[in-house]
């Protein structure tokens, strides 16, 4: 099992076949995917789609049932100091205790992890008015989302990995809190993995898009690559999808009308266009929908279309 | 983690001395008053002499004035207190991170979960003892002149010496550890151990302490006028010596367990809770490995 990319890199974070069972119910399967260090990835599905499951397995939170994960090459193995030291962790909605003060909760990232970094923690909160004596509970929601990710990032993990971190936030704290993030990726060369399941949240800072639904990823690769591959066509009701380029994602019929977001290059759309159909770019929102509403099909950037379509191994799997 | 632990069971901690503190307010008051009535009434000497018998009124006084220390209404309140502490203590170790989602705040550092829960465990425990062993050291001292006259058999007096107290609170500890790992919640965690904790306590105390060793029999003098008695305030007890264990008296024949047996008995008792904290615990630790395995 190669843990290197096509072009020799080691990729920030795998997945191979990764897949989680509670029970009977599969809340993850099939998971393969890569992200590539220095990546801001979002990992968008609605919820209980398996994204907390995923999150956790590569956090070393969660033991998979198969499969595996490796960060950095490292084969991770749940609940192992290695592991662990590995990734940075964002919560959802921030757990902090209440009772601490932000000093203290300092106090316990120095006492629990041994690269932690005091003052990169400091001088962030610091820079953001937060002090240093204020209890966890009299912060505002956005000031919690902030000291976790201080925390996260002076533990000095390679790979930070943010659990819907900010749907919990005001549009104006959401839109800081992914600035501080852009920066922290951009400053420290760090590769993030965001999970949110409010698309538009992410769409102006990630680079890299994994779709998550029912507990199959749905599609993967680089965003520009993946908007670059899709159109949004309108062409005449009648239509079938046979005559259409490429492969058609997500099909919407109006009176005269339908609108089929199809994934094709640009070479097939001039081959295989008609007069009187028009082809829109898509955007990150449109693209994200039209595989949400696809739910059994697997693909990745580096498949051609057509091949990459295969029905996932088990279709009725239930998110918990 | 030391420092960990700290923070977070500090509240526990000062909560503690405060009650160590409190008590030993009272008993530095009852103590007084029990040592002043005690050698007034000479009762020392009597004692010496002739295992009381030779005193009764002032035995009888003495009896009336400190008897509630001893009695049974008082034990059945004082009975809950180290249950209490225990399931306070144990009851929100784990659940609490459980109920405010911190654990994976917790777990996600650079501590795999079992380090993190061995090191709260053991410092914990670690209070707890120093705490019975304060609270047995500072309720020994102040009763020590109603042991004298009563022996230490009585239960509110064999309940809060030696060896058990620490032990109940351990044993309350553990259970409301692990209800914590399975119920998830820190109050329904504190009840579902207590109530277990309260049914094994009064079961040892009644059914199974009078036999931790075969009882003795001595032909007493029962018949009337005299009679042999068991209350509280019978001193010395039916056999003769201050401090037997009079169990039942049938006829002349008195089966007693001997007041020398007060050290073997608490080290078989304080066992048996020992051995139900250390499996409580285990089980917590096994059940807390396991469940990056089952389920987060």
């Amino acid at each position: 099992m190669t843990q290197h990319d096509a072009d020799g890199s080691v990729p920030a974070l795998r997945t191979d076949r990764l897949g989680r069972r509670y029970g009977k119910v599969w809340g993850l399967r099939d998971c393969t995917l890569e992200v590539p260090a220095g990546a801001v990835a979002a990992l968008v599905g609605p919820n209980a789609a398996g994204k907390t499951t995923l999150l956790e397995m590569i956090i070393g939170l969660l033991e998979p049932t198969e499969g595996q994960v490796s960060v950095f090459g490292q084969t991770s193995r749940a609940d192992t100091a290695e592991t662990l030291a590995r990734v940075g962790y964002v919560a959802q909605d921030h757990p902090l205790y209440r009772d601490f003060t932000v000093a203290d909760m300092f106090h316990l990232g120095r006492a629990m992890n041994p690269s932690w970094d005091q003052e990169l923690a400091a001088a962030r909160v610091d820079a953001l008015g937060i002090p240093l004596q204020r209890k966890v509970r009299r912060l505002s929601g956005g000031q919690r989302a902030q000291v976790s990710l201080a925390m996260a990032l002076a533990k000095r993990a390679p790979l930070l990995v943010l659990d819907e971190p900010v749907s919990s936030l005001d549009p104006v704290a959401r839109l800081e809190f992914m600035r501080d993030v852009m920066a922290s990726a951009a400053d420290a060369a760090l590769t993030f993995l965001i999970s949110s399941h409010v698309v538009s949240e992410l769409e102006r800072f990630c680079d890299w898009l994994i779709v998550l639904s029912h507990g199959h990823v749905q599609l993967a690769g680089p965003a520009d690559d993946l908007l670059a591959a899709h159109r949004l066509l309108t062409v005449p009701r009648a239509t079938p999808d046979a005559e259409l380029p490429g492969t058609a994602i997500h099909r919407t019929d109006s009176d005269r009308h339908s609108t089929v977001l199809v994934r094709a290059g640009a070479d097939q759309l001039a081959a295989q266009g008609r007069p009187g159909w028009q082809a829109d770019p898509v955007s990150f929102e449109q693209l994200v929908m039209a595989y949400l509403q696809r739910p059994t099909t697997v693909t990745t950037h580096d498949d051609p279309a057509p091949a990459a379509e295969r029905p996932g191994p088990n279709t009725k799997a239930v998110p918990r | 983690m030391i420092w960990v632990t700290w923070r977070q069971h500090r509240g526990q901690a000062i909560a503690c001395l405060a009650l160590l503190a409190a008590l030993a307010v009272y008993a530095i008051i009852e103590s007084t008053s029990m040592r002043t009535a005690f050698s007034n009434d000479d009762l020392a000497a009597c004692l010496a002499r002739s295992q009381g018998t030779g005193c009764p009124a002032a035995v009888d006084a003495f009896m009336n004035k400190f008897g509630s220390e001893v009695n049974i209404a008082f034990w059945s309140v004082a009975l809950i207190v180290p249950g209490l502490i225990g399931v306070l203590v144990g009851g929100s170790l784990i659940a609490r991170e459980l109920e405010y989602g911190t654990w994976r705040l917790a777990w996600s550092q650079t501590v795999p979960r079992s380090r993190w829960l061995a090191v709260k465990l053991a410092l914990v425990t670690g209070g707890l003892i120093v705490l019975g062993a304060a609270m047995t050291a500072v309720i020994t001292w102040y009763r020590a002149p109603m042991d004298r006259l009563t022996g230490h058999f009585l239960h509110n007096i064999y309940d809060f010496e030696g060896l058990v107290l620490t032990a109940y609170i351990l044993c309350a500890f553990g259970f409301a550890v692990l209800a914590g790992l399975l119920i998830r919640r820190s109050i329904p965690a504190m009840v579902a151990a207590f109530i277990p904790w309260l049914a094994i306590r009064l079961v040892v105390e009644f059914v199974l302490r009078p036999h931790f060793m075969t009882p003795l029999t001595i032909q007493g003098n029962c018949g009337p006028p005299n009679g042999c008695g068991y209350g509280i305030g019978t001193v010395p007890q039916a056999t003769g010596r201050i401090g037997d264990w009079v169990l039942s008296i049938n006829g002349n024949t008195i089966t007693y367990q001997p007041a020398d047996r007060f050290w073997p008995f608490q080290f078989i008792e304080a066992g048996i809770f020992v051995a139900l904290t250390a499996a409580a615990l285990g089980a917590t630790v096994w059940l807390l490995h396991r469940r990056a395995a089952w389920t987060a």
